[in-house]
């Protein structure tokens, strides 16, 4: 028992050193990225797991239209990956939405969570349209979302809305509703 | 809580604390206090640059598995209403485990300790033994628990370490919907899909412990829809040392190679289609009758499997799944002799049939034959038997109040070859009156039915006794009682607790005299299984995840165990209430740390506590021990990492679980190793 107090001794000592030099070496800028950055590629590549009925692209050529609603916490990431990426043979254009009006065109609606005042006018207006809408506040499903980000254990995940999806005619594929059952539960 | 595969478990969970002995109160006081202004400094510190690009290139999987700094709005917990871990592929690499039964020490409460160079014995809630029998574990929707004795072999079991999703893991009874033998845990590997392992992916090392292992694994596709993968492992083993230092003749080949594919035909449909084969040579010490004395083997493995499985959304509250597989197992060794073949098909729907109402129902069906050669040490009543199973379940989830308050109840019904009909109904609750607390709480049935050994076996065992199967043998059955709560009070820390009493009943026995259903026919001393033991066993799991800063985790564990059963008038038994008594630990402690330093630089440990063991004389006790894993790993490139590894670091060797009657080395110690390893993707 003795050698087992003493070994948790040496342990503590250990952490606690560890604890010292961690804080005071000051804090490593690790790889890891943000939920932003995560939520950007996420948002991306949504257009390659959804069906948007026959008339919402004016051309087989024309862009795959992301809006963001807010203030962009992108800070370009989404920019980033847009230019150099196609979605099932369109470019992928972002734009940033300041009014109401702004949403006609867009495929995907990002509702940043600095215009939760707003949220449910945005949700109200294209409701019916084949928009996919997709936001990070808590009540973002609740009021009418189709796609709502949740933060767990360090990772970013998603849960979706079908119905929501489906009667604004999208067809969201088996790929994302089965990872977003694993969602939040 | 969901079948597995399909709609498998939740996300995962926060581990417990209580290793206040290890961190005083003022090095908590600075942490709280520098936490928050270390968290600023880095989130101004873009790593856009070089993340951003390997976003790009991830697919959705691999997104959804990614750790992240968090800037918005703040963290969930889990919902499930079950006492449930998930141990991520990112844990699985950073521990530096090099199999499943390592894997699994990462789960709080899971009690897994190393037999000898190749055995291990895995169980939660106690019971632990080679073949703990009240586990139940599936890798992919295949159950790998042997019917032959019970438990699993480990030695042969798990997929490509670096293929693994997720190991899904859940303590207490799954039978509501997993049926027979999920009685104390369930457990479920899932490797990733085949979109996720796109390109080549070369990993080989060595070292002390783990003499030498290679993988290969190459992933494609064809058009859109359609990603495979193939892959081949090889390990090589060493034994474990004796007390004394020398070698225990237990060391370990395995190769193995496979392969997954998974479709897309439309939007709403996944079919997956996956097989395994592996072949290797296992050393290990036998008791070999009628002389009993200690004979060295080489056990020859073999196996083989191929499942199938198509999954159908009709939309996010509507799905089935269809699925069937072939699994062939095939061990030779000089005390017993068995091939099996296999062959499972099921289906399960999930719908909302009210609002408010999910309800998820299945059926299944499963064919099992095998042949057993007889030896000097273990003959068989019956060399061949074909067992079918058949089953349902269904559950029914009902929101009682919308968002807070879940009810959910559901039963399994079985009929199995041995003992006819089963039911394994359960209930449980679920309460979160806000998004930062989770209550809940379960009431289930469980049963743990008798294996081909438990029936038909005639085993000679030292020191002159030969133990009968009984064709009578019923059911184990248990009662559990689970209350459980989960809470986030601030961002950087979250608490689990589980809590159990478990009510058992027809616990199997071994008792004096001839079986009920054999004649006796060898010239030992006839004992014969009965179901006369019953008992209660209760205990807690504590465990959190504290985020000390954004680049460094502690996962602290504590674990308490508490068994007491006692036999059943009549009963002339006195090893196995003992026996069960004392082969789980009283007391485990687990502290966990995961750090990231710039450059590609991690750093990672594991501390573990194990309380002293108890086994029934002449096997001997295993004392207490408290040992450490670590990590070291630099990624110099974000396709190339390499690895030093040192396992049971503190002493030159410990034990941690002594032999059974079949194995004849009474105890083999597990020495403290170290391993190197480069991980290379292209």
């Amino acid at each position: 028992m003795n050698a087992v107090v003493q070994r948790c001794r040496r342990v503590a000592l250990s952490v606690a050193a560890g604890l010292v030099l961690g804080l005071a070496g000051g804090a490593p800028a690790q790889d890891r990225p943000t939920d932003y950055q995560v939520k950007a590629a996420f948002l991306e590549k949504f257009g390659k797991f959804i069906e948007w009925p026959n008339n919402a692209f004016a051309t087989p050529g024309s862009p795959l239209v992301i809006g963001v609603f807010g203030e962009n916490p992108f800070h370009g990431a989404l920019e980033n990956l847009a230019a150099r990426d196609t979605i099932n043979g369109h470019p992928v254009e972002v734009r940033e939405l300041k009014a109401l009006p702004d949403l006609k065109g867009c495929h995907i609606v990002f509702v940043a969570s600095t215009a939760k005042a707003e949220q449910r006018d945005v949700l109200d207006a294209i409701r019916r349209s084949p928009i996919l809408t997709v936001g990070d506040t808590d009540d973002f499903c609740d009021n009418g979302g189709m796609v709502q980000f949740i933060v767990q254990n360090d990772q970013v995940h998603f849960q979706i809305r079908n119905e929501a999806a489906r009667a604004a005619g999208l067809k969201i594929s088996s790929k994302l509703l089965i990872l977003a059952k694993r969602a939040g539960q | 809580m969901k079948p597995s595969v399909l709609l498998a478990l939740p996300a995962r969970f926060l581990r417990p604390v209580r290793w206040k002995s290890f961190i005083t109160l003022n090095v908590i006081a600075l942490m709280l206090l520098q936490a928050p202004a270390m968290e600023l400094a880095t989130t101004n510190a873009p790593v856009a640059g070089v993340s951003s690009n390997n976003l790009a290139e991830m697919d959705i999987d691999q997104l959804w598995n990614t750790r992240v700094t968090i800037l918005g709005p703040s963290e969930a917990i889990s919902r499930t209403p079950a006492a449930v871990s998930v141990v991520t592929q990112e844990e699985i690499k950073r521990s530096g485990a090099m199999n499943v039964p390592e894997a699994l020490r990462l789960v709080p409460g899971m009690d897994v300790a190393q037999i000898d160079g190749s055995q291990w014995a895995v169980s939660s809630r106690g019971f632990n033994d080679q073949f703990a029998n009240k586990l139940l574990v599936l890798q992919d929707g295949r159950s790998i628990y042997t019917p032959l004795f019970g438990g699993v072999f480990w030695d042969v079991q798990g997929p490509m370490m670096e293929d693994i999703d997720r190991i899904e893991v859940i303590r207490g009874p799954g039978a509501t919907l997993w049926g027979a033998n999920a009685v104390n845990g369930v457990i479920n590997i899932l490797t990733k899909g085949a979109e996720s392992t796109q390109g080549w992916l070369v990993s080989a090392g060595g070292g002390t412990f783990d003499r030498a292992f290679a993988n290969a694994r190459y992933g494609g596709k064809v058009g859109e829809n359609l990603s495979y993968r193939i892959y081949g492992t090889y390990l090589n083993h060493d034994d474990t040392p004796l007390p004394n230092g020398s070698d225990s003749q237990t060391d370990w080949q395995l190769g193995r190679g496979g392969f997954r594919m998974d479709w897309t035909p439309t939007l709403d449909d996944l079919v997956t289609f996956q097989g395994d084969g592996y072949g290797g040579k296992i050393r290990e010490v036998f008791m070999v009758a009628p002389a009993f004395t200690p004979t060295p083997d080489v056990m020859h493995v073999r196996g083989l499997d191929v499942l199938g499985r198509w999954t159908h959304m009709f939309s996010d509250t509507s799905n089935f799944k269809l699925q069937a597989y072939y699994d062939r197992t095939e061990r030779q060794s000089i005390i017993f002799d068995e091939p099996r073949d296999t062959f499972d098909l099921n289906f399960q729907h999930e719908f909302q049939p009210l609002d408010r109402h999910e309800m998820i129902w299945g059926l299944g069906y499963r064919i099992t034959r095998d042949s057993e050669a007889n030896t000097s040490t273990v003959s068989w009543a019956d060399p061949s038997r074909t067992e079918n199973l058949f089953s349902g379940f269904v559950q029914d989830e009902i929101a009682l109040v919308k968002d807070k308050l879940n009810l959910i109840v559901g039963s399994k019904l079985e009929d199995n070859g041995y003992t006819g009909f089963e039911f394994e109904p359960g209930t449980r609750l679920l309460w979160t009156p806000t998004t930062q607390h989770t209550f809940w709480g379960a009431i289930s049935r469980a049963v743990r039915t008798p294996t081909r050994s438990d029936n038909d076996v005639i085993f000679n065992q030292p020191p002159g006794v030969t133990v009968y199967g009984n064709g009578g043998q019923q059911s184990e059955r248990m009662i559990a009682y689970e209350l459980g709560y989960r809470t986030q009070p601030i961002k950087q820390l979250s608490f689990d607790v589980a809590l159990y009493y478990n009510d058992y009943d027809r616990l199997r026995s071994t008792e004096f005299g001839p079986s009920p259903t054999q004649p006796v026919s060898t010239p030992f001393f006839p004992l014969h299984f009965d179901n006369r033991m019953a008992g209660e066993s209760y205990g807690a799991s504590l465990s959190a995840t504290w985020r000390v800063t954004d680049w460094w985790r502690l996962q602290p564990n504590y674990t308490v165990t508490r068994i007491h059963l006692h036999t059943l008038p009549g009963s002339t038994d006195t090893t196995s209430v003992p026996s069960e008594e004392g082969q789980s630990p009283q007391n485990q402690v687990t502290l966990r740390s995961m750090m990231d330093f710039p450059h590609g630089w991690t750093v990672d440990c594991g501390l573990r506590y194990v309380d002293r063991l108890a086994f029934v004389a002449p096997a001997p006790s295993v004392s207490s021990y408290i040992t450490a894993d670590a990590r070291l790993a630099w990624r110099p490139r974000k396709n190339l990492e390499i690895s030093l590894v040192g396992q049971s670091l503190f002493q030159k060797r410990h034990a941690e679980f002594s032999s059974n009657a079949i194995l004849a080395n009474p105890q083999t110690q597990v020495p403290r190793s170290v391993y190197g390893k480069v991980t290379w993707e292209f």
